[in-house]
């Protein structure tokens, strides 16, 4: 799956992040994820799960999405993908700011996941009964 | 002379080996290297002096510092001291902590007619040991492989406070022990409230916020809206940037950490970080968020390695060399 690559599971967005190795590259990334969360319908889970090494401009980034989730009244989750980013998240603050899980399976099973499913699911109820 | 008094300094491939022993978790780190060494301060004590007293009163009035390397024999050296009439050898090798009665341990060495006594608690070997000059030829394996060829005679069970200096988490219960007054050892700084020691020269911003038990070293900086504590200790000449929090942590010596971080269970040296709950070490220093106080960015990282040696085995004496690989230390 390429960074970026907008993936929907149930209620949720997952959006891939991947370590840039130039500049050029990161921030064609970082406009590329923020343009899909700025559109996404919510909660939205940034998986760093192919993300080895962040950088000070990773952490920027996470801030920037942050920002704009919070602007939009957006549900963001992160997933670490491995002990260091955990440590580096946490070292940070992000994840006093936002849920911080292992995988994505662990993010999906997030209770403010399954509550947007049951949201969904009552709102295809209430559309189903107005059919009706 | 009968006794003489030896104390190790574990070299860097003795402490790399150590570490690799002791990480039983998953952890992966991207440095197989210990952060601190044995003597690398803890509460601002050097550990290596808190047994010279111990040593001073078994009346032994100078103890033989070395840091030897692997491929060196121990033995051979040990061998010339008992040459010049040493008749038995307390063997330290600087990797624990422990509040131990020495003239105990030399006691039962001569009551259980061992010729080599090796001391141990619950969690295994503490690393001191009595050698008879008969037995020096055992030395080596001891020290390359951590396993005595005299294992059946009896060992020495210490019942008393230890703790191992190398791991990072036994340093950190330390740390916590000594600002609590669950073990004899005491922060060296003045102690402006209920567990709060500062060292000389130290400087708290007016805003900075100290919550005891905690340490802050001499000539350490604590700049605006940072939080330092509690179980806390921030070693000399280090600097905590502008709303940063360190919490049941150890900083170590020259680090500097930047403005607004949360630091939480952790071990520090310079751009390193260690998580204590996961064993991960981390580098902090691509992201801005940690570096050696007295490194400008433009440094090789073998320049820094070579001052980071210096730094932790500087004596007060000549530093060890191929050549002189023995410092006397005067009791």
């Amino acid at each position: 799956m390429a960074p970026g690559a907008i993936v929907k599971s149930g209620a949720a967005t997952i959006l891939p992040f991947a370590c840039s190795s130039s500049s050029a590259d990161w921030q064609s990334q970082r406009k590329k994820l923020l343009g899909i969360l700025r559109f996404s319908t919510p909660p939205v889970i940034l998986d760093l799960s192919r993300c080895t090494k962040l950088s000070h401009n990773d952490i920027g980034f996470f801030l920037d999405c942050l920002a704009l989730a919070t602007g939009r009244d957006t549900n963001i989750l992160l997933v670490a993908g491995s002990q260091t980013n955990r440590v580096l998240l946490n070292v940070t603050r992000i994840s006093s700011l936002v849920p911080v899980f292992d995988s994505v399976t662990e993010a999906l099973a997030d209770p403010m996941i399954t509550k947007e499913i049951g949201f969904g699911d009552q709102r295809e109820n209430v559309r189903q009964g107005g059919h009706e | 002379m009968e006794l003489a008094a030896v104390v190790v300094v574990p070299s860097k491939e003795d402490l790399t080996a150590m570490e690799m022993g002791q990480t039983s978790h998953a952890a992966v780190s991207e440095d197989s290297q210990p952060l601190c060494s044995s003597r690398t301060p803890i509460l601002g004590n050097d550990v290596l002096r808190s047994w010279m007293e111990p040593i001073r009163k078994l009346g032994v009035r100078s103890l033989w510092l070395t840091s030897r390397p692997r491929e060196r024999s121990m033995a051979m050296d040990l061998a010339q001291f008992a040459r010049q009439g040493v008749e038995r050898f307390l063997m330290i090798s600087l990797k624990s902590y422990a509040e131990m009665d020495l003239a105990d341990l030399l006691r039962f060495h001569r009551d259980s007619q061992n010729s080599i006594t090796e001391a141990k608690d619950a969690r295994g070997n503490l690393g001191v040991s009595l050698l008879d000059r008969l037995a020096v030829p055992a030395v080596d394996p001891i020290y390359d492989s951590g396993v005595s060829p005299h294992s059946e005679q009896a060992p020495y069970e210490f019942g008393g406070y230890a703790k191992r200096i190398l791991s990072a988490k036994e340093r950190q219960e330390l740390v916590g022990d000594a600002l609590t007054g669950a073990c004899a050892m005491r922060p060296s700084g003045a102690r402006i409230r209920e567990q709060v020691w500062i060292g000389e020269g130290a400087s708290l911003a007016d805003s900075a916020r100290v919550v005891g038990p905690t340490y802050i070293g001499a000539r350490t900086i604590v700049c605006a809206g940072a939080t330092i504590g509690p179980f806390t200790s921030v070693e000399r000449d280090c600097v905590v940037d502008c709303g940063t929090a360190v919490e049941q942590s150890t900083v170590l010596p020259d680090t500097y950490l930047a403005p607004g971080l949360l630091i939480r269970q952790a071990l520090l040296d310079g751009r390193h970080l260690e998580d204590l709950r996961s064993g991960i070490v981390t580098d902090l220093q691509p992201l801005g968020l940690g570096c050696r106080t007295n490194q400008p960015p433009h440094k090789t990282s073998d320049e820094s390695a070579t001052e980071a040696s210096s730094r932790h085995t500087s004596v007060g004496a000549a530093p060890f060399s191929a050549r002189q690989p023995w410092l006397q230390v005067q009791l």
